[in-house]
């Protein structure tokens, strides 16, 4: 291991003006930001603010329409879907993608197979790793289960164990806590930041802000498609365009009907005192 | 739930139950008896037997265990067997170097054509593969070199055993069968199965999907290919309607589905029971053969529509049998 590539600190992914284009729809437009080796990005916004794109486009399943994704002084799109994972960036799927009729373990081992280390590894050494995994994120109980038969909350695990089995320096998680309650998300949590305990990098796209706020070292605020925010968790969730953007409309909202409420109420009460009266 | 796992442990992993593998290795070992029987003609049924049940591992292994339903893989066999006949007609009498030219030339055919044709999926796959079919065919029937429309007469390898050619048959059928095996056991059965269950999935996990197709289907054309070599030389005479037949196209794949897909025992339970069938169908109603044939078919799809390797995991009877029905209707 150099330290000079290596070191926590240093710039692990560098996104550089990325724009992508769907017909005539801008999803994504201009964002950079760096993620630093060993950190937890946290990636937020509301729907349809082009998280997801920006995870297909740096795990290499798209390529952007403008900018370019780097990492390692390479650029992800000139590299194969399939050899993206070989660098060492792994990804989850926001809807989950299992091999259905696979069993949990089986699902695990084809990561551990052709992932990163996947070359060096026999079938049964394949297998060994996947076991250690399926343990991992609490999936033992129904390791020989066909994945078709699992819980939603249970494929998310999967999710992640399959990305884990890639032994990537860099891992993009999609929704995986969506769906699951609190203590799982508490679970979920505490998984996460072994794994970064371990020096794998995350980039985290959640709508949980609790969660969010809780693993992130930095937060990257995405509305319509564009950077609007970035910075730490407590900064960038107290600065009022992301308060704006991202918490407005339902908070807004929840504000104009308090108002309308709070006025019925003063006009019942209104009524009600001169109806003695009349 | 429940019933799903009780499929999940019935389908006995990724090379099908065990148990139904080593009954078919059993039916294997006899069949090496037949041409002690001294008649031309069973030896002649059990060898077409033995020849499917190659061609259907070799569909098994792109169709079942990739996933990608070709409608193509006839075109080996008949280059198989033209691979024999032109050999045959350049002076060679040796079934080692047919089978030998006719896998190496498969192989490198099923690159070629397998570069761009397997960049398509699902339907548009299929209808390409059909498409190759019918275009070799049509191009071997208008090639004077390969005699044409009029076909190759191909003289005897050796005029005093006339059971060489079953056994030629016999392992390239077993040939088939274990390689199948062996590969559903390795790292390469896992890339053609994450491939069949999703492609997009597979590629993220470090799997060349080209690659792999490739490979699958280069594997399963050396084996019909195989079987066209030997069937060339044993028939003593092949012309395009007999090498690139309808039948041989579509047997192969019923019989795969019969038995049991992307399993290692299914392929060849389905052509000793469907070739068998047809056999002495063919015996009992001349004329009418076809439609009980079909009737079969139609039965067996919709009564095991995972296969008959499948009822060797069944557990519980009828009953069990009858609750897996309710859960595969869609």
């Amino acid at each position: 291991m150099s330290a000079a590539v290596d070191a926590p600190g240093s710039v692990a992914l560098r996104v550089q003006g990325v724009g992508m284009r769907f017909g005539g729809l801008w999803a994504l437009s201009d964002v950079s930001f760096e993620v630093e080796r060993g950190s937890v990005v946290g990636l937020i916004g509301p729907n349809g603010s082009g998280k997801t794109t920006l995870m297909n486009i740096v795990s290499g399943v798209y390529k952007p329409t403008t900018g370019e994704v780097l990492y390692g002084g390479k650029r992800i799109a000139d590299v194969p879907t399939h050899e993206v994972c070989h660098l060492g960036i792994a990804r989850t799927f926001q809807v989950v993608k299992p091999f259905a009729n696979l069993t949990v373990r089986e699902n695990v081992a084809v990561g551990a197979m052709y992932g990163r280390n996947g070359a060096k590894r026999s079938t049964r050494a394949s297998f060994e790793r996947a076991d250690a995994l399926v343990e991992m994120v609490g999936l033992a109980r129904v390791a020989r289960h066909a994945a078709s038969d699992l819980t939603i909350p249970d494929r998310k695990r999967l999710e992640v164990a399959k990305a884990l089995a890639l032994d990537p320096d860099v891992l993009l998680l999609d929704e995986v806590m969506a769906g699951l309650n609190a203590t799982e998300v508490e679970e979920a949590l505490q998984l996460l930041r072994d794994v970064n305990a371990r020096g794998v990098t995350l980039i985290v796209v959640e709508h949980l802000m609790k969660a969010i706020v809780s693993i992130s070292t930095t937060v990257v605020v995405l509305a319509e498609g564009k950077k609007i925010a970035q910075g730490a968790p407590s900064d960038v969730l107290a600065s009022p365009q992301v308060i704006e953007a991202y918490l407005g409309s339902r908070w807004a909202k929840r504000q104009e009907q308090l108002k309308i409420v709070e006025a019925e109420r003063r006009q019942a009460a209104e009524a009600q005192r001169r109806e003695p009266g009349a | 739930m429940t019933s799903l796992v009780a499929r999940r442990i019935s389908l006995g992993g990724i090379t099908g139950n065990p148990i139904a593998f080593l009954c078919v290795l059993v039916v294997m070992a006899v069949l090496l008896a037949v041409p002690a029987l001294h008649s031309d003609y069973l030896q002649v049924v059990f060898r077409n037997i033995l020849m499917y049940a190659a061609m259907a591992y070799g569909w098994n292994l792109i169709g079942g265990y990739t996933g990608y339903v070709s409608f193509g893989n006839v075109a080996f066999f008949g280059i198989g067997a033209y691979c024999s006949a032109v050999l045959s007609s350049h002076g060679v009498q040796n079934l080692f170097a047919y089978v030998a030219v006719a896998m190496v030339v498969n192989a490198l055919f099923a690159i070629v054509v397998g570069l761009p044709v397997l960049r398509l999926r699902g339907h548009y796959f299929g209808i390409a593969t059909l498409g190759i079919a019918l275009a070799i065919g049509d191009i071997v029937e208008n090639l004077d070199v390969l005699g044409a429309s009029s076909g190759i007469r191909l003289p005897q390898v050796d005029e005093a055993h006339f059971s060489v050619y079953y056994y030629a048959m016999w392992l390239v059928a077993l040939g088939s069968m274990l390689a199948t095996y062996a590969i559903a056991r390795s790292k390469l059965g896992y890339a053609f199965v994450a491939i069949r269950e999703n492609e997009d999935a597979a590629a993220v996990l470090g799997i060349s999907a080209t690659r792999y197709k490739i490979t699958a289907w280069a594997i399963g054309g050396m084996m019909a290919g195989a079987a066209g070599a030997v069937f060339a030389p044993a028939n003593g005479f092949i012309d395009p309607s007999i090498t690139f037949a309808l039948d041989s196209n579509v047997f192969p794949i019923a019989m795969t589905i019969l038995g049991g897909i992307g399993t290692v025992a299914g392929p060849f339970i389905g052509a000793l029971l469907l070739a068998g069938a047809n056999e002495l169908l063919q015996r009992f109603f001349v004329s009418g053969h076809t439609l009980f044939f079909g009737a079969m078919i139609v039965l067996i799809v919709l009564l095991l529509p995972r296969g008959l390797v499948w009822l060797f995991g069944l557990r519980g009877g009828v009953r069990a049998w009858l609750r897996s029905l309710q859960t595969y209707k869609a």
